[in-house]
């Protein structure tokens, strides 16, 4: 298992963001749906080990990100896209993507290629040179992307990866995402449930920090059947079961 | 996007060699080397430094230590802000550009990229420093004409703009913000405006903590150039920044401890830190804090040496020896003797002393030759102001009488460029100096009205302007009792005296003069 969470709670103060998460996750795409504030970006941040857990147990790629050796060990095989990419403007795309691949220990030999690779991986060849501060806000979450896949990873996390894209870019990333799956565990969190549909082979819904449904996009759908509210299927099983959620609560 | 077959790589197994982890860094640095962001300001500070450092040096005498000064004073002045400024921008580059999270998941730890981020920062501002002053130095080598250049100002120099860079970067990582930038510059501009005023007070006898600024007054004429100078303070100097440098790096080397948002006990947290860096972390803060203490107890015992301020447990004795050199000399009846590194002046000097000493040849007690001595450093302040200390000041002594002038007389304190010298302000001043040697106590800090109104005449019988004399305040009184325009009058009447009648009444009341006995209604 690449991805092991167990009774996983993170509190911020008296507030509990991640209530008691058990998860696990294979190599695939596992789409993490849920409305604001259901605790989608810290369950992100604590599999990214930007954030420890307030309680229960994380093991990521088979191991405890709370060892420092082990951690160090998780991070040269993780790619993580935050949410809110910071970015440095005078840094152009491939030094940019450089300047990760290089802190993530990538062998120094190795760089350009996985930098040219990875920039290309992203349709941002003919901006390779180009300074960040000269690009429109989908390019930069590309540049994004790019800097997450450099190494190669085994565990990939993009929060809203395709916010600012354009509907090409989307069905291009798609495509990319189901590339990496064949391989690595990519965890994809994001609001638009065509994206789930789209590209993930399993998907996960949050709601006030819990996991309230964990199965395949057509279960996802197949709950919205007579129930929920929304144009496709897929949206219609995403209501139908936070609606239950709720309800339960 | 295109989804295309992973790189060809051998998995996982990223054993990183040292030799790779270092290959690692120095691309890193070169990634932060070449987006700098002091790139921008380096033609500000190249402007600074021509029309603040370099023309400021320019006035002064062509002396390397002189000229050096402006290292540690004006150019530090230029470049200690932005450097702590522009260190401060990139230091508070993830906090700003919240870039935080995404380089938690990286590999290497934060004080790696701390290091190259302020290695980069750090490698155009002392690049652009050191460019500075091998300006300076080329310039001041075409004039001087003894000596080399000195080192310890750069050295002070450099671990000055470092500390300055550090602190603005310890700042920015720390408290990271749009404000700590220009706060850190506007705050370490004061530090230095305030390190420089301290140590512009510290008198023999006084607290000398303040030495541990660089920044102080320009430093006499002649230093460095009969002793050699000694570089106790320097040493401490560099002691006490360097420790501030290797204290804030433990400091940044630590700094994740501080930015956790939870805290469970210190242990748990330091583990978010790894054992190793923690400790590495505590050992620099100690050594650092540890150098910075000992250099402000060293500089708390110095005391004044023959060509500056010694620190006992640093100081060589063997560097209090003189300097040998053989000096210049000038003229035939009346000899004017200067050290070598004084050269250029030669031609001025002893234009400006010929017509006095010629004045007064023959009379008891008339110099027969000029020679420069040491002032003793620490004797005469910028403001021409005597301190105690060990001092010297213009004498006429010996047989036959030799007039030992001091490298900075109260009129010329910095000698200024040798085009200065052709001045006639600037010889008149050493025509003055000449005749209170001569004619009145030159260990004294005022003349009588009779010497001044003597000295007037003579200078004025050779062509010089009449001289200015400080009065003497001590009781609130004009000297001696008498005004300016008494003392004016009576010169005048001395003056238009014939030389032979001059010459007669000074040969008779010499003595007199000399012991203050003499009243302006006693002058012919």
């Amino acid at each position: 298992m690449n991805i092991e969470l167990s009774d996983l709670t993170r509190k911020f103060g008296r507030t509990t963001a991640v209530d008691r998460v058990t998860l696990d996750a294979e190599p695939g795409v596992l789409g993490l749906l849920g409305p604001n504030g259901a605790g989608k970006t810290s369950l992100l941040r604590m599999l990214a080990t930007v954030l420890p857990p307030s309680s229960g147990t994380l093991r990521l790629l088979g191991r405890d990100p709370g060892a420092p050796a082990a951690r160090k060990e998780i991070r040269r095989r993780l790619g993580y896209l935050p949410q809110n990419l910071g970015y440095y403007p005078s840094f152009t795309v491939v030094e940019f993507v450089e300047y990760f691949a290089l802190l993530k220990e990538v062998p120094p030999h190795m760089v350009p290629k996985a930098v040219a690779a990875a920039v290309e991986k992203v349709d941002l060849g003919p901006k390779a040179k180009a300074k960040l501060r000269t690009l429109s806000g989908g390019m930069l979450r590309r540049v994004g992307i790019a800097q997450a896949i450099v190494n190669e990873p085994e565990l990939l996390l993009f929060d809203e990866p395709t916010a600012g894209l354009d509907p090409e870019q989307r069905v291009a990333f798609r495509a990319l995402i189901r590339g990496l799956g064949q391989t690595a565990t990519v965890v994809v969190s994001t609001h638009l449930v065509e994206d789930v549909g789209a590209a993930c082979t399993e998907v996960a819904l949050m709601s006030d920090g819990r996991i309230v449904f964990r199965g395949t996009p057509a279960e996802l759908t197949a709950r919205g059947v007579g129930h929920g509210v929304g144009d496709a299927p897929l949206e219609r099983g995403y209501t139908a079961v936070l609606a239950a959620a709720r309800s339960a609560s | 996007m295109t989804a295309t077959a992973p790189l060809d790589r051998a998995p996982r197994a990223r054993a990183a060699a040292p030799l790779a982890r270092s290959g690692r860094w120095a691309r890193v640095l070169r990634l932060e080397i070449r987006r700098s962001t002091v790139l921008w300001a380096i033609p500000l500070l190249a402007a600074l430094f021509f029309f603040d450092t370099f023309r400021t040096a320019d006035g002064f005498a062509p002396i390397w230590t002189v000229r050096s000064s402006v290292i540690n004073t004006n150019m530090i002045e230029d470049f200690g802000p932005f450097a702590a400024g522009l260190a401060a921008w990139v230091g508070s580059r993830e906090g700003r550009r919240r870039t935080g999270d995404l380089l938690t998941t990286t590999v290497r730890p934060a004080w790696v990229r701390h290091a190259a981020a302020l290695g980069g920062t750090l490698f155009w501002l002392l690049l652009t420093f050191l460019l500075a002053v091998a300006a300076l130095y080329v310039d001041t080598a075409r004039q001087a004409t003894w000596g080399g250049p000195p080192m310890w100002p750069v050295v002070v120099g450099v671990v000055e703009v470092t500390t300055f860079a550090v602190i603005g970067f310890a700042a920015g990582a720390l408290v990271p913000g749009r404000f700590t930038a220009p706060l850190a510059a506007i705050a370490t501009f004061l530090l230095a405006y305030v390190g420089f005023h301290a140590a512009l007070q510290v008198r023999p006898g006084t607290p000398t903590y303040a030495l541990l600024s660089p920044s102080t007054s320009v430093p006499l004429g002649d230093v460095g150039v009969f002793y050699h100078v000694a570089p106790d303070l320097a040493i401490a100097q560099v002691m006490f920044m360097g420790g501030i440098c290797v204290a804030l790096a433990g400091l940044l080397v630590l700094a994740p401890l501080f930015q956790v948002s939870y805290l469970r006990g210190f242990f748990s947290v330091a583990g978010r830190v790894s054992r190793w860096l923690c400790a590495a972390g505590v050992a620099l803060l100690v050594a650092g804090v540890a150098a910075a203490a000992t250099a402000f107890a060293l500089t708390g015992t110095a005391r004044l040496g023959v060509s500056g301020w010694d620190i006992p447990a640093l100081h060589d004795a063997a560097s209090d020896q003189p300097i040998p050199y053989t000096p210049d000399c000038a003229g035939t009846s009346f000899t004017v003797c200067l050290h070598p590194a004084f050269s250029p002046y030669l031609s001025s000097v002893a234009t400006a002393l010929q017509p006095v000493a010629a004045e007064v040849a023959g009379l008891p007690g008339a110099a027969v030759r000029a020679e420069q001595v040491t002032g003793g450093y620490g004797s005469v302040s910028l403001q021409g102001l005597r301190l105690p200390g060990a001092s010297q000041v213009s004498d006429i002594a010996g047989t036959p009488p030799v007039y030992d002038f001091v490298s900075d007389n109260g009129l010329a304190p910095l000698w200024g460029t040798p085009a200065i010298a052709g001045g006639g302000f600037w010889q008149s001043g050493f025509q003055q100096e000449f005749l209170i040697a001569f004619a009145a106590n030159p260990a004294s800090f005022s003349q009588t009205a009779a010497q001044q109104a003597v000295i007037t005449a003579l200078m004025v019988a050779v062509g010089s302007p009449a001289p200015q004399f400080g009065e003497d305040m001590t009781n609130g009184q004009p000297t001696a009792g008498a005004t300016p325009a008494q003392i004016a009058a009576a010169a005048q009447r001395f003056e238009s005296l014939s030389p032979a009648a001059r010459h007669a009444w000074l040969a008779a009341n010499l003595p007199a003069l000399r012991a203050g006995h003499i009243t302006l209604a006693q002058l012919p």
